[in-house]
């Protein structure tokens, strides 16, 4: 019976239930996309970091991973250090550099670069880079595996032979190595982004093809530690027992990414308040409303036997019906805004193509939503209970007055 | 036991020496005051009456008067500056917030002159609120709310909402609902205040009804045929009984 | 000018006198003053400030991380000068630190020898540039040059995409505070529907009641339109206090302009004036019987 009446008394004015549904459910939207920003950024990069389960990263001290062009010197003793813990079970060395995909010149002699990539030196037994797509894995000597980018950007296709070089020195307009690459793969690269084009060869070969500046060197190792050993211990002495490198763990990525991403989750904090204030508000402006222009019926409620309890539960009805219609809608609006507006931030140059600013967890919907339906509940309970507790003589009287 | 008690207990003696029942409806010495700004209006000034069950009293007298107030006395919707008012041996005007809603709910139904049903519902639905609000299940409601319906000639119009009735047969909804919960007592203001001559006349043939079979009713009214229909009579003015043609 | 960008590390040394490995005297050529054997830097606030330097304090200054103060690639210098950070948003999010050394100390520092990471150009006017670039990029040494501006461009597409990300929000936002506000004065106006019957029953037209309950809507909203650029103002006031401090930057976050405060105020007007009418129309339209609920 209840659930009639608070169905009817919303269905009396149209016009003020849909607005307020609308209201709430535009809250309800932003509020859930806020929600996947603060949490989406933290989960989306820990499970770029995690996609082939390495833990640690060892990078030239001071930076982050290919923060900068530095390199790590005496690579060999490096990679020897590292291995010598026993409860680090897999280690993948990787340098990274510029690779020129050279063309040929109508005069057939040589012209520019046709294309420039991003190469990564790696060891493809361990390499937690790419996910092989087509093909096989560059192994030995000349051969690559390449991103869609590159392949679109020179044109090329597995199975190709391309020109390439690298280790550039411009004012001797030499490059320190060149070979005759097969294209032996297409892989799908986690921390570059999208439009880049990218190319793994061996560790051996690009090292080679840099010359001085790549013999011995690396940009980048990252490395596996046995489950049950404690990261962060395996870090810290890692990090003592090679005091000129950064090693840092997936926390501490973490930490410092979200550091310089502070503002969106700054920023999806404040929105967030804000846009449950507002349903708050809409809601509780709207029973207020409702129940001041129905204090003469509320009166005859409390005549005819109706106890205050049930007439506060009554109006509380209302107030949640709107406030669960609308977050009902809001939460397909969320997703809808959510993907747009991702679309909007993964433009940011340079932004792995796998990493996503919101990211749906159902239990962020729930918590999201949650909290608005519960401050529809609340937004009912002071208006009704005051309306209720009016003297009921007095409220009929003036009513039959007014 | 005081002397009162145990003249309700032992019954009422008229001046014929008969032992009756005793009274159903008990006011004594009832006095109510308002806070008007600054001034107090003393809307009762010390009413005393008796009515026993199976009685139809009629509460008469100009505007301001009084009666409205007694009545929201008697509904346990107000309650006396002084004095006591006492329905089926319970003191209404000491009762809480909640026992008085009880009262409301089961032993009393209210008509009102504006008739004051919930506009959103239909007819059934709100001859079926009090039967909800105690709890009776839904069938048994439903059921009990036609019933009522057929008894008030409305049977056709369950489904109707109040602005697709007329006047008196919204009153007649109205009377419907109050005896939704088999009240002891019935208590109506000016229930044919609103109505035109014939329409009242339609209500009055049905409180009558209801009378011969047996419910207590109380009418405030300027209505001088309403007034008449029961027989007895009680004249206020100024907060004061004024006569009481037994 | 040449720059040379590189990572060095940072050891400070205490006391005034230089240490054993400090930088030889390079010998001096004709005509050129000699360079002395400590030479000045200059450090950004934020160094000074987490290392609590001062000027004239010396400190070492290392090519490659872990060598000693005797290195090679290591120098002891002087804190000549410090350097406040220019309002540089691409430089916002980063955490380093910023040393100004002379060219050729860091070239031995970081052990680049006779190179630098690029030059910058001042020509004479706009066609000069023009010719520049192009003899440059036609002579292909191997580098590029580019217009200031076409490097502000790209560089710029981090903020550019901040922005877009604001304008959506911002659109969001409005719609939201639409919804919100139509309702508000829907339910406000219909709050005096009583008054509206009394009034029409009394013979006053609907053009005259209607008119009322938009004036009040534009009052309202007027009202509401200078207190929310008030909030704003304030808001924005905070956020740049905030920010600054968080990031270290004299760069502005949030920016009140008249035009923002000209669409904000002009939008709301828009927006009250509107949802005020549309209610009073209902309203004036719904007979005055109806509107006391007979």
């Amino acid at each position: 019976m209840r659930l009639a009446l608070a169905a009817a008394t919303l269905l009396r004015h149209r016009t003020r239930t849909l607005l307020a549904v609308l209201g709430v459910a535009v809250s309800a939207a932003l509020l859930l996309d806020m929600v996947m920003l603060a949490g989406g950024m933290r989960e989306s990069f820990r499970d770029l970091l995690l996609v082939r389960g390495y833990q640690l990263r060892l990078s030239p001290k001071g930076t982050l991973p290919f923060d900068s062009d530095a390199t790590m010197e005496r690579a060999a003793a490096l990679l020897a250090a590292v291995r010598a813990d026993p409860r680090i079970v897999a280690v993948s060395p990787i340098l990274g550099g510029q690779l020129h995909v050279l063309g040929a010149a109508p005069d057939g002699g040589e012209s520019g670069p046709a294309a420039t990539a991003f190469a990564m030196g790696l060891d493809a037994r361990v390499q937690g880079d790419y996910e092989l797509v087509r093909g096989r894995h560059a192994v030995a000597g000349a051969e690559l595996v390449a991103s869609p980018a590159f392949l679109r950007a020179t044109g090329a296709r597995v199975g190709d032979t391309l020109d390439v070089a690298a280790g550039f020195d411009p004012q001797l307009r030499q490059y320190a190595g060149r070979r005759r690459a097969v294209v032996v793969g297409e892989g799908r690269f986690f921390y570059t982004p999208g439009e880049q084009p990218v190319a793994a060869l061996p560790l051996a070969t690009l090292q080679a093809m840099r010359g001085e500046e790549g013999r011995d060197r690396l940009s980048l190792v990252m490395a596996r530690v046995a489950d049950g050993a404690d990261v962060e211990q395996v870090r810290a002495e890692l990090q003592r027992r090679v005091p000129r490198v950064s090693a840092i763990s997936t926390a501490t990525a973490l930490a410092q990414v979200e550091q310089r991403l502070s503002y969106f989750r700054q920023l999806a904090f404040i929105l967030g308040a804000i846009s449950l204030a507002i349903g708050f508000l809409l809601v509780t402006t709207l029973v207020t409303v409702s129940v001041n222009e129905r204090v003469g019926e509320i009166a005859v409620l409390r005549a005819i036997g109706v106890s205050r309890a049930h007439v506060v539960q009554q109006i509380v009805l209302e107030g949640s019906a709107l406030s669960l219609a609308g977050a009902a809608l809001g939460l397909a609006l969320g997703l809808v805004t959510a993907r747009y507006l991702n679309a909007i931030l993964g433009d940011f140059p340079g932004l792995p193509a796998a990493f996503a600013f919101f990211v749906f967890r159902p239990i962020d919907a729930w918590r999201a939503l949650g909290l608005l339906v519960l401050s529809g509940v609340l937004a009912g309970v002071y208006p009704s209970w005051r309306a209720a507790s009016l003297p009921i003589a007095t409220t009929l009287r003036e009513e039959a007055v007014g | 036991m005081t002397p009162q008690e145990l003249a309700d207990a032992v019954g009422v003696v008229d001046g014929a020496g008969r032992r009756g029942a005793p009274p159903l409806i008990r006011v004594a010495g009832v006095e109510r005051d308002y806070r008007m700004g600054e001034e107090t209006v003393h809307a009762l000034r010390g009413v005393s009456f008796d009515v026993a069950a199976g009685e139809w009293l009629a509460v008469v007298g100009p505007s301001g008067c009084g009666k409205s107030t007694l009545l929201n006395l008697l509904g346990a919707v107000d309650r006396p500056s002084r004095g006591t008012v006492r329905i089926a041996g319970e003191d209404v005007g000491a009762m809480d917030d909640r026992a008085a809603t009880s009262f409301r709910l089961r032993r009393v139904g209210f008509v009102f002159q504006r008739f004051y049903l919930m506009p959103m519902l239909t007819a059934r639905e709100n001859v079926e609120l009090p039967m909800a609000e105690a709890g009776v299940g839904r069938a048994e409601r439903q059921a009990r709310a036609r019933e009522l319906l057929a008894y008030v000639g409305l049977a056709p119009r369950e489904r109707h909402r109040p602005a697709q009735l007329s006047g008196g047969e919204q009153q007649r909804v109205a009377i419907a609902r109050a005896l939704a919960n088999r009240p002891a007592l019935l208590l109506a203001d000016e229930p044919t205040g609103e109505l035109d001559a014939r329409t009242g006349a339609e209500i009055i043939d049905l409180l009558g009804r209801l009378h011969a079979e047996g419910t207590t009713i109380l009418v405030v009214t300027h209505d001088e045929t309403l007034a008449q229909a029961g027989g007895r009579r009680i004249h206020m003015r100024d907060g004061l009984v004024e006569r009481d043609d037994k | 000018m040449a720059r040379v960008l590189g990572a060095l590390a940072v050891a400070p040394v205490l006391g005034g006198a230089p240490g054993p490995g400090a930088a030889s005297v390079a010998e001096a050529q004709p005509g050129v003053r000699p360079i002395p054997a400590v030479r000045g830097v200059a450090v950004d606030e934020r160094l000074r400030d987490d290392l609590g330097v001062r000027l004239g304090d010396r400190v070492v200054l290392l090519g490659r991380p872990g060598d000693g103060r005797d290195s090679a690639l290591a120098d002891t210098v002087r804190i000549d000068a410090f350097v406040r950070r220019g309002a540089d948003p691409s430089e916002v999010a980063r955490a380093e630190y910023r040393v100004r050394l002379h060219l050729d100390q860091l070239q031995r520092l970081a052990a680049y020898d006779n190179r630098v990471d690029r030059f910058a150009v001042a020509t004479r006017d706009s066609a000069a540039t023009e010719r520049v670039l192009g003899a440059v990029n036609e002579a292909a040494f191997g580098f590029r040059a580019h217009r200031s501006r076409d490097v502000a461009v790209r560089t710029s597409r981090t903020f550019q995409v901040v922005q877009r990300f604001h304008r959506a929000i911002g659109v969001i936002t409005v719609v939201a505070s639409a919804v919100f506000l139509l309702c508000i004065l829907l339910l406000k106006v219909d709050e005096r529907r009583r008054d509206v019957a009394a009034l029409r029953l009394m013979g006053i037209s609907r053009r005259t009641v209607v008119g009322a309950l938009v004036l009040e809507a534009s009052l309202v909203s007027l009202l509401g339109s200078a207190l929310g650029l008030g909030v704003g103002w304030a808001v924005t006031q905070g956020i740049n206090w905030y920010y600054q401090g968080v990031y270290r930057t004299p760069l502005l976050f949030a920016l009140v302009t008249p035009g923002v405060a000209l669409f904000a105020v002009t939008l709301s007007l828009a927006l009250g004036v509107g949802a005020g009418f549309l209610a009073a129309r209902r309203m004036a339209r719904t007979a005055p019987l109806a509107l006391f609920g007979r």
